[in-house]
């Protein structure tokens, strides 16, 4: 059943039976959009500019910081200054925005001609919806998070912090690249330079060779998705012949075929257009952490947490589901993209889950979540919901911003102490009660608690697309599934570190307890703390900034429900109306079926997951939206209830079905024990790094020592043959004489004998020819 | 004689005087002063050579100049630059004063030697790209091997007298094949039935050689290939120059992979493709080839070094790899990425050299497991060092990216069977997207080897060598002079990367003619757009016709 039901929704045509439907008015409203854009190149306000500037002049200072040898917090005031202005001018650009796309140009980048052909691409951005909708939380975040930071990194005051700052400032400058370009160049530009601090900024600690190893490891894995997106790129060009959006998405060709697409029949798009997303779904899944790429992302904690809480959770991860957002025409035109986004994103979902629950790391189990929503997020994408997507990328980006910066604060004051079983009972410690209330807020929208949660709206939008789709249930239950193992493994954090007896062992090392290799560098790093020993620990409460920042973005994710029910009936919220006015604009046809018209497709497709007996569109008889509220709420609920039991704490503070009473021991310790290898291979990642170094870097070395071994015996050796052969001749020729000198001689007199036999050959030749 | 001819000498003759001042000066020890300011000096007779020369004409001959020796023989002394040849010759004007500053605490004895050898190379280096007939650019091309060989062998490490034999007999029996080649085009072009004459002038040449019938124009590129793939070099014919590199002193090394190794692809450029534009045409996929297993093998070769210059050494044939594809693709794309190729990897590459010979006179070791970890010792060096391996591996905004998505794009363009359908259509050679996608591959790969040469160099826990003291005169971390060497590669990279459009508009002249020049010979017609070409099929936009003559070559050699 589930195979047949994989191989049956691999095809496009099945999915966009119904030309009538969204598909060629997505089409018209598109190239209207676009041809605005290329008519009127250059028309923005220059001002635009500034929200790429500001983050250049904040790395331009730092670096002079650092070079001045600045020791003070100046380069966090400066950083935060200029980050808040940007996010100011970020707004001004949503607010003054007319409804029509512009581009603003900086200076010329790539500009070749030749004959009537062309290739143009220039430092120059491209301002709609989609990129306002996303720099908004960018810049938004970036300030938040530098704010953060300024206390966060104090410890490292000096030479680190401008490096951390700078980087920081260069990050942001390189997310405005990638969103607001209006070239695939500039968004390839972003996308390498978000890799680039990304590299930086997890080798923060570059002494620690984990640190280094998880760096390297995010920069190369990351790459080989970027020769996938670049690869991409390049065939754009070659295909349609330009690589700015406003004239690919004005493009006839591209019209043509997703007209086409929309009938179904893809026989009459070349295999050429069609391969297009499939290289661009590549560089996505690096950037974003879908399996098979996501092995780098996990690593990447060993980087600062705000670097974790920005770079690793809320904007550069979310790269992947802007690229596909953004140039949903081409993917729409490709017989098996989507299907294959929709697939992955669900798998990443449940793999990612079912590591994260076995975890003892919480800033690891909050990667692994990342890794998980994301694969939401790409499933959303892959059932033709781009405004799912964007939706759940924005209040994840709140709810993981905030997440990871609570547990940035716990990792703060206990020395670096990260291991749910050596902390216990933190919310009750004394300075300790905002971080509990916020990182409560942050783990019920992450485990999509009902209705009062913005992740229940995200998360249950793009389960509802995955009911009415038809072909896509058996997604549809997995997503439900992953859900309810969110809620569990979410849950487990807070019930065991938040609540609960009070206890707490520091670390004894700043970010990485499970590597006892390294003793004594780290000490260095982990600043004061490293010092204290567990019998004389003061936990180090946060202090005004951390606090501040857990709160507004608490509110935020409390807040960002009500965009759920602006524009509720036109666009399924404020993102959905957003999302409508760029090139991610795209209704799914089955969406307007399954709301307005209730239109039964069991016969056409017959194969629709477990419950194929219920029309699509329909869950347990209702409407899929209302079956969705119902089942996702009652999973999230199930999944507290269940780590409630498991691992929450005696008491009240245990929902009364909690057990316990010390830090480190749980009920669930006992079915740990009972569940044979499983609980192990889950805590070891399904030892999927393992079988990637077996079966990749093992053998990828051998051949590189081999070729090695190759250039030096074999090549050079019979170099080293040819080389000798003179020298032969001349010691045959005159035994009593030999030298260097000899043998130059003798080389070029063979030379000249080569060269005569040469021309004699030709001449030969040539008259023979004559 | 116009002024900037004089100019134009100058830069080959100034440095020669000084080389014979400094070679008769009595003082063993002297040499630095004279050819540091001599290469400063160079920069501004070179700056105003490009203020002068008119972009608009790219590819016609400037300032040009030519003497009658024997004339009955054609044998003529004639210099002069288009757009191409006046960057090469700017990369190794400004990398002049470069190697000279590197080199002041490097080289402790027989400075006069040594500094005389490197002003006779700067000489030839501009020599060998201003050289307008055939005699000149040989004699040119044979002498940077000699300094070369010198400072390899009198101021090399360890190693280096096998260093240096190796080097010279290498490419010298490669240019002696080269050589055989030009004369017999030379002969053929002296033949009755052609100009009837002898000549040497590299334009004539060009107009008839495509005359030779296809097995004489085989025989002749591989002639020429012969030296110039062991200059470049292109797999098999690299084993040279990780050994030589390694072994070289750290000015050797700069110039050898900033200049020397693009007199290989400038000679592809300039001769190999011009004058055996049939056989180029036929062997461009077998070429392509070689130069994609380079990528590869040398990528993946680089990744298990443990001496950081060989590991640099072996990047170069990696990435000269790139350059090569991008010559073999044969259309507009790829001569353009090509060449910005040539310019970037000197600077990146040049850069790294730098880098690794600051390094080694503080510690004499290159040896990676030995010194590691110095980001925590020295972070100004660890700064470069990251910034100029990002450079070389391309990230976008710095020298590498352009060069590397217009090489990666023109094999993806790259497509003769467009013509051969009887499309008319200049998309030069059959590579095609899986040549793209191989040698694709050797980002991800240079990713690799770079990140793990800058993992061990700069970042983990600092290691040093056990017997290892401070300098005498060398700061612990880089002195201001070693800034002031860097500098100018470092802004030339930033520089290069975020104003590709005007290097590319400098050499489209000469480019597109080049390339018309291929079509012409192969009997292709200048092709409408490829992307006409597959709306096609989609609707009516076919009768947008061909307009063959929208590359009107404007250089009088070609019509």
């Amino acid at each position: 059943m589930i195979t047949a039901s994989l191989f049956n929704s691999f095809s496009m045509p099945a999915f966009l039976a119904d030309p009538s439907a969204g598909h060629g008015e997505a089409s018209q409203h598109l190239a209207q959009l676009a041809e605005h854009a290329a008519q009127h190149p250059n028309a923005g306000p220059k001002w635009v500019l500034l929200i790429v500037l500001l983050p250049v002049l904040g790395f331009v200072l730092n670096a002079f910081y650092a070079a001045f040898g600045n020791k003070s917090k100046i380069p966090a005031w400066t950083t935060i200054a200029l980050l808040a202005t940007a996010f100011i001018a970020t707004l001004s650009m949503f607010l003054s925005y007319e409804g029509t796309p512009y581009t603003v140009q900086a200076f010329e980048w790539f500009n070749l001609h030749y004959g009537d052909k062309s290739f143009v691409a220039n430092f120059s951005f491209y301002i709609d919806k989609l990129t306002i909708l996303w720099m908004l939380f960018v810049t938004g975040l970036a300030t938040l998070i530098a704010l953060y930071a300024s206390e966060y990194m104090s410890h490292d005051i000096g030479l680190g912090y401008c490096r951390f700052f700078a980087a920081f400032c260069l990050f942001v400058f390189s997310m405005a690249c990638l969103v607001m370009g209006d070239n695939m160049l500039m968004l390839y530009l972003g996308w390498e330079g978000v890799g680039l601090c990304s590299y930086l900024l997890i080798g923060y600690f570059y002494k620690k060779p984990s640190a280094v190893a998880a760096a390297k490891k995010a920069f190369i894995v990351n790459r080989i998705g970027d020769l996938g997106l670049a690869l991409g790129v390049y065939l754009t060009f070659v295909h349609f012949g330009t690589v700015q959006y406003s004239e690919l998405f004005a493009n006839e060709t591209l019209h043509t075929y997703i007209n086409a697409a929309a009938t179904g029949d893809f026989s009459h798009i070349p295999a050429q257009a069609q391969w297009i997303a499939l290289l661009l779904m590549v560089g996505a899944f690096g950037k974003s952490a879908q399996f098979p790429l996501y092995v780098w992302l996990p690593d990447a904690m060993e980087g600062p947490t705000p670097v974790s809480a920005l770079i690793h959770a809320a904007t550069m991860v979310t790269a992947g589901v802007y690229l596909i957002a953004r140039f949903y025409p081409i993917f729409l035109v490709s017989e098996h993209a989507l299907p294959i986004v929709a697939w992955i994103g669900t798998i990443t979902a449940l793999l990612a889950a079912t590591i994260g629950m076995a975890q003892f790391d919480i800033k690891r189990i909050m990667a692994y979540s990342t890794v998980s929503q994301l694969g939401y997020m790409f499933a959303a994408l892959g059932l033709l919901s781009t405004t799912g997507a964007a939706f759940h990328v924005l209040t994840h980006a709140f709810f993981k911003a905030l997440l990871f910066l609570a547990c940035g604060a716990v990792m703060h004051g206990f020395a670096g102490q990260l291991d749910l079983r050596k902390l216990s009972g933190v919310a009750w410690m004394k300075g300790w009660g905002i971080v509990g209330v916020t990182m409560l807020v942050g783990c019920m929208n992450l485990a999509g608690l009902p209705y009062i949660t913005s992740g229940f709206y995200s998360k249950d939008m793009i389960l509802a697309e995955a009911f009415i789709t038809p072909g896509y249930r058996m997604i549809g239950w997995i997503l439900v599934f992953t859900a309810i193992l969110t809620a569990y493994y979410t849950f487990r954090v807070y019930f065991r570190v938040f609540v609960g007896p009070q206890h707490a062992e520091p670390g004894d090392e700043h970010d990485d307890h499970d590597d006892h290799a390294h003793g004594e560098e780290q000490n260095h790093d982990a600043g004061p703390h490293g010092d204290h020993h567990s019998d004389h620990f003061h936990p180090h409460a946060p202090g005004w900034a951390i606090n501040t920042v857990l709160v507004i973005l608490a509110c935020a994710s409390m807040l960002s429900i009500s965009l759920a029910y602006i524009q509720k009936a036109e666009h399924h919220g404020w993102v959905g109306s957003m999302v409508a006015e760029s090139s991610a604009s795209y209704h799914s046809p089955y969406a307007a079926e399954a709301h307005y018209a209730h239109v039964e497709h069991t016969d056409m497709h017959p194969v629709a997951g477990p419950v194929g007996t219920a029309a699509p569109g329909k869950v347990f008889g209702m409407d899929a939206h209302a079956g969705m509220i119902l089942v996702s709420g009652l999973g999230a609920i199930f999944g507290v209830l269940v780590a409630a039991y498991f691992h929450g704490p005696k008491g009240w503070q245990g929902l009364f079905i909690g057990g316990r009473t010390e830090s480190d021991k749980c009920r669930m310790d006992a079915i740990a024990r009972r569940a044979g290898p499983l609980p192990r291979l889950a805590e070891n990642k399904w030892f999927v790094d393992e079988i990637y170094a077996a079966i990749l870097v093992t053998p990828l070395r051998i051949i590189s020592h081999i070729f090695h071994w190759i250039d030096k015996l074999l090549l050079d050796g019979l170099v080293n043959l040819f080389g000798f052969l003179p020298r032969v001749f001349a010691w045959v020729i005159r035994p009593s004489q030999s030298g260097v000198l000899q043998g130059y001689a003798v080389s070029m007199a063979g030379g000249l004998a080569v060269l005569l036999f040469v021309v004699l050959v030709i001449v030969m030749n040539s008259g023979g020819a004559a | 004689m116009s002024q900037q001819t004089v100019l134009l000498l100058a830069l080959m003759i100034v440095p020669l005087l000084v080389a014979l001042r400094i070679a008769f000066s009595k003082n063993p020890d002297t040499g630095y002063r004279p050819a540091l300011i001599t290469s400063w000096l160079l920069m501004i007779p070179a700056w105003k050579l490009i203020a002068d020369f008119d972009f608009s004409q790219g590819a016609t001959t400037q300032f040009a100049y030519s003497i009658s020796w024997v004339e009955s023989l054609g044998l003529n002394f004639s210099i002069g630059m288009d757009s191409v040849s006046l960057l090469l010759i700017l990369l190794s004007v400004l990398l002049g004063p470069i190697v000279v500053m590197a080199s002041k605490t490097a080289i402790v004895k027989d400075k006069r030697m040594y500094y005389a050898w490197l002003m006779v190379l700067q000489a030839a280096m501009v020599g060998v790209f201003a050289a307008q007939d055939l005699l000149l650019f040989y004699i040119c091309f044979e002498f940077t091997l000699l300094p070369m060989f010198v400072l390899i062998r009198k101021f090399g490490s360890t190693n280096r007298v096998a260093a240096s034999v190796k080097f010279f007999l290498y490419t010298f029996t490669g240019s002696m094949m080269t050589l055989a080649g030009m004369v017999y085009i030379v002969w053929f072009v002296a033949q009755p039935d052609q100009l009837g004459q002898w000549t040497l002038d590299i334009a004539t040449l060009t107009q008839y050689a495509s005359n030779m019938s296809m097995g004489e124009q085989t025989w002749v590129l591989l002639a020429m290939l012969a030296g110039f793939a062991v200059k470049v070099p292109l797999f098999p014919f690299h084993t040279w120059l990780p050994l030589a590199h390694t072994e070289a002193p750290t000015a050797g090394s700069v110039i050898l992979a900033g200049v020397l190794l693009k007199l290989g692809t400038y000679g592809i450029y300039r001769f190999a493709i011009p004058l055996a534009p049939t056989a180029f045409f036929e062997y461009a996929p077998e070429i392509a080839v070689l130069s994609i297993i380079g990528i590869i093998y040398a990528g993946l070769i680089c990744w298990v070094q443990t001496d950081i210059k060989k590991l640099v050494a072996y990047s170069s044939v990696s990435h000269l790899g790139f350059c090569v594809l991008g010559l073999a693709a044969l259309n507009v794309t790829g001569f353009s990425g090509s060449i910005l190729y040539m310019l970037s990897h000197g600077l990146s590459t040049g850069g790294l050299f730098l880098m690794i010979g600051f390094m080694y006179e503080r510690y004499h070791t290159r040896d990676m497991n030995t010194v590691g970890g110095l980001a925590s010792k020295m972070p100004i060096w660890a700064t470069f060092m990251v910034f100029f391996a990002m450079a070389s591996v391309g990230l976008p905004g710095l020298n590498g990216f352009p060069s590397e998505v217009l090489c990666l794009i023109s094999a993806f363009q790259s497509d003769a069977a467009w013509s051969a359908a009887g499309e008319p259509g200049a998309w030069g050679s059959s590579l095609g997207p899986w040549f793209a996608v191989f040698a694709g591959t050797g980002m991800v790969i240079a990713a690799m080897y770079l990140l793990f040469m800058v993992g061990k160099i700069c970042f983990g826990p600092l290691r040093e060598p056990e017997d290892h003291h401070p300098h005498d005169e060398l700061p612990t971390d880089l002195s201001m002079r070693e800034i002031i060497t860097l500098s100018p590669l470092a802004i030339g990279c930033i520089l290069f990367g975020l104003q590709p459009t005007m290097l590319l508009d400098a050499i489209s002249e000469p480019v597109n003619n080049t390339v018309v020049l291929v079509e012409q010979a192969n009997g292709l017609e200048s092709a409408p757009t490829r992307v006409d070409q597959m709306i096609e099929h989609a609707d009516e936009h076919h009768e947008s016709a061909a307009t063959p003559d929208h590359h009107t070559p404007e250089g009088a050699s070609h019509e």
